[in-house]
């Protein structure tokens, strides 16, 4: 067990990261069932799962991708199992295609997702998409934890309603929630119940018209009566006579309780979809001033405007005229907002010579770069000395994303997971550059295979380098179909990306260890010059899961599985797990 | 118990490797073993790489953010003398008591292209500005010394932290933390955390 105060005694007060306590949530909430694809800010909700699964006794599994773990789920719930899955915000767009038709259908035995946005992109390149706009189209009730504590009592709370009301829930973190540490009171583990049964039942199941609008209606209905739970789950502190409002969600809550403010009313919105009408309503009484204070877009702020049109039309709305829309917000950003509003005790501290001073630190910095081994930097290399520095280099999402800094500049763009094989034959069907594409193992599986599958049906002739370094290394050592084992720890048969490859119907297909620079090199330049897709199979094994399975005694130092392997975690590039084995 | 601390803020730093978030999680459990309401962050990104690492730890009746406030943190403690200075922005001289580890780490990327790592002179004149004290500990050289491994050199820290009045914890809670959070090499992690306890510079 990475963390054994995930399974501490009920009562003990224990201090957990925000996806920890997530995860201790699911298990006191009796989950029987967890499909996960890491991707961070939200990767240790599953890593601490599958830690816990064989503990506890409910299933957990690494899926191929977030749509794939979203089906998962559904169908557990379907069956009348708690389920759950986790996924970082894009893994949303992943999974869409089958999480919005299951507002419709609903869910029997509780369904939660949770989905970590990651504003300002700590570790993620795509964009800064706001998760409620999903949950707005979609209509699924949203609910937002602040710290650890609500981490754990949300999830919790989110698989109650979702059982109560048959519809599945989103629990929102940001990165400042999923990956901040705070105190916890835990309860007690519920022994899971694991097992159910398919009910058929058309009038749920079937969404074709006419019963399709059936379908949407009762959605419809479900929402507006989660409104009234958002009502009880919101809270309202400070004078009920006050002028000045201060309606906040999720981190940015904290930042405005340590601000100083003093003589405002401020509203904490648990719920944020929907936002309970009735309950802005009654917080806009009488106010002259009304600051909403959440990251990224103006969800609520849009909404406070409607219902202030009605409840209180004096009443003058802020929020994303005095407080940035982009990147992640801070103490300061919180606390210059209400200083521009005027809030009385919000008084920041003159800081420019603190400022000057800064400017005066020059320091080389450190930019991020492989680790020291890591058989990417020698795929790379290889290749670029292969095809030159002019070759058009389709990338896509893993370690290897790191490609796109110096001294490589070998990833001209990141999409999405898989877009790099999409991507090449694009750029293949308008220009006759050289294209390259890059991706991963894990990415292989998880969307690459249909890209390739189009490479080849609809004929063009990129070379395919496949970083295959056996786990999904950047978000902390996942196994996947390729790896030979899962996530409890059971042997699988695994797919070889080569078989698959073949089978597909590629022609010219190599299989080779990078730190062979030489044999790389020269297979880079014989398959550029073939006609047809050709795909390297650039294998070698990530260095730190290398040392960390020979220190566990899983493999020998030639890389042979032993017979007897004891079930140990090896999650480790992100630092914190690491951090906890020592 | 934990009610006599209003607001305690830590900010630890390092490069990946050198056990800061191991220094964090160890100081975070020795808080809530003496009652505290803790909270901080533990950002893992793509800068996890060979890359620079802050942790925040608050902790007290007061703390409801897991971010530390520009200028406000009691302590500043750096396993590698570059990530002290990259981190004066939570640092001011009215409060914050700055222990730095002396073992240099140069980013590897700064050296491929001939950048120099300044002196210990440069990176502490650049400090003063922001700085209540400033302690400068060989932690990691000695811990190589006399326990085989510069990866001490943090709980090295923490216990010259503590000795100088730096961390408001009992001994005894740090090593309990300790105890729970290093299974593995917890020998040497207590006799590190004692050798910082008795360092005199």
């Amino acid at each position: 067990m990475e963390n054994p105060e995930l399974v501490e005694k009920s009562g003990k007060r224990v201090v957990l990261l925000g996806n920890e306590a997530i995860a201790r949530g699911a298990a006191e909430a009796g989950m029987g069932l967890c499909a996960c694809y890491p991707g961070t800010p939200s990767s240790e909700v599953g890593l601490s799962l599958a830690d816990m699964a064989k503990k506890v006794g409910f299933y957990f599994e690494w899926s191929t991708n977030e749509k794939v773990a979203a089906e998962v789920a559904a169908a557990a719930s379907f069956s009348g199992v708690k389920s759950m899955t986790a996924m970082k915000h894009f893994g949303l767009n992943v999974a869409s295609d089958s999480f919005l038709p299951l507002a419709y259908t609903g869910v029997r035995g509780g369904l939660v997702a949770v989905v970590a946005d990651d504003p300002l992109g700590h570790s993620s390149a795509q964009s800064e998409q706001d998760t409620r706009f999903y949950a707005r189209m979609g209509n699924f009730p949203v609910l937002e934890p602040a710290n650890a504590q609500e981490c754990k009592d949300f999830t919790i709370k989110a698989f109650e309603l979702s059982k109560r009301y048959e519809i599945p829930v989103i629990l929102r973190t940001t990165t400042m929630v999923s990956h901040s540490i705070g105190t916890v009171k835990l309860g007690r583990i519920r022994k899971p119940v694991t097992k159910g049964r398919f009910v058929k039942d058309p009038s749920r199941y079937n969404n074709l018209r006419p019963n399709l609008q059936n379908l949407h209606y009762k959605v419809l209905d479900k929402m507006a009566k989660l409104e009234g739970e958002g009502a009880k789950l919101d809270r309202v502190e400070g004078p009920t006579n006050a002028k000045i409002g201060i309606i906040a969600n999720g981190v940015s809550y904290n930042y405005v309780k340590e601000s100083g403010a003093r003589g405002a009313r401020i509203a904490k919105l648990n719920m944020t979809n929907p936002i309970s009408r009735e309950f802005i309503s009654r917080f806009l009484k009488g106010l002259k001033t009304a600051i909403v204070v959440e990251e990224l877009e103006p969800f609520i702020e849009s909404f406070v405007r409607e219902v202030a049109l009605e409840a209180n039309p004096g009443v003058k709305v802020h929020g994303k005229d005095v407080f940035p829309r982009v990147g992640e917000f801070s103490p300061e950003i919180v606390e210059a907002g209400l200083a521009r509003l005027k809030v009385p005790g919000v008084r920041p501290k003159d800081f420019r010579k603190h400022d000057s001073d800064m400017k005066k630190i020059k320091l080389p910095a450190r930019k991020p770069v492989f680790c020291p081994g890591c058989p990417h930097q020698f795929t790379f290399k290889a290749v670029k000395n292969a095809m030159g520095k002019d070759t058009v280099w389709s990338g896509d999402i893993g370690c290897y994303s790191i490609g796109i800094f110096e001294p490589y500049n070998m990833i001209d763009w990141v999409i999405s997971m898989g877009a790099s094989q999409g991507m090449a034959h694009g750029i293949k069907k308008v220009s006759n550059q050289k294209v390259v594409a890059f991706i991963g193992d894990s990415t292989f599986f998880h969307a690459g295979m249909s890209g390739l599958a189009n490479i080849i049906y609809n004929k063009s002739d990129p070379l395919i380098i496949v970083m295959d370094n056996s786990i999904t290394a950047m978000t902390g050592h996942q196994p996947h179909p390729g790896t030979g084992f899962n996530a409890m720890w059971e042997q699988t048969t695994p797919i070889r990306i080569e078989d698959v490859v073949k089978a597909l119907g590629v022609k010219h297909v190599a299989v080779i260890n990078p730190m062979n620079q030489k044999s790389m090199e020269a297979k880079v330049r014989e398959f550029s010059r073939k006609k047809g897709p050709a795909v390297i199979v650039s294998r070698c094994m990530c260095q730190l899961l290398r040392k960390r399975l020979i220190r566990a005694g899983m493999i020998t130092k030639e890389g042979k599985l032993k017979s007897k392997r004891k079930p140990v975690r090896h999650s480790g590039l992100t630092g914190g797990r690491e951090s906890h084995s020592g | 118990m934990g009610d006599d601390v209003d607001e305690f803020n830590a900010l630890l730093t390092g490069v990946g490797g050198e056990g800061v978030l191991l220094t964090s999680v160890v100081i975070s459990r020795a808080a809530n073993i003496e009652g505290h309401e803790v909270r901080g962050t533990q950002l893992h990104g793509l800068a996890q790489r060979g890359g620079s690492i802050p942790t925040h730890v608050r902790f007290g009746r007061h703390v409801r953010s897991p971010v530390i406030r520009r200028g406000d943190a009691d302590l500043l403690m750096a396993l590698e003398p570059l990530e002290s200075a990259r981190y004066a922005y939570f640092a001011s001289k009215g409060k914050t008591n700055i222990v730095i580890d002396d073992y240099q780490v140069m980013p590897a990327y700064a050296k491929s292209v001939g950048q120099k790592y300044p002196s210990m002179d440069r990176i502490a004149g650049m400090l003063k500005p922001f700085a209540k004290s400033m302690t400068i500990i060989p932690a990691s050289n000695i811990t190589s010394k006399e326990l085989g491994n510069p990866v001490f050199g943090n709980m090295m820290c923490v216990g010259a932290a503590i000795s100088m009045g730096f961390l408001p914890l009992k001994k005894g809670s740090i090593e309990k933390a300790i105890r729970q959070t290093v299974p593995r090499g917890m020998k040497e992690n207590l006799k590190a955390f004692r050798m910082g306890l008795d360092y005199r510079g």
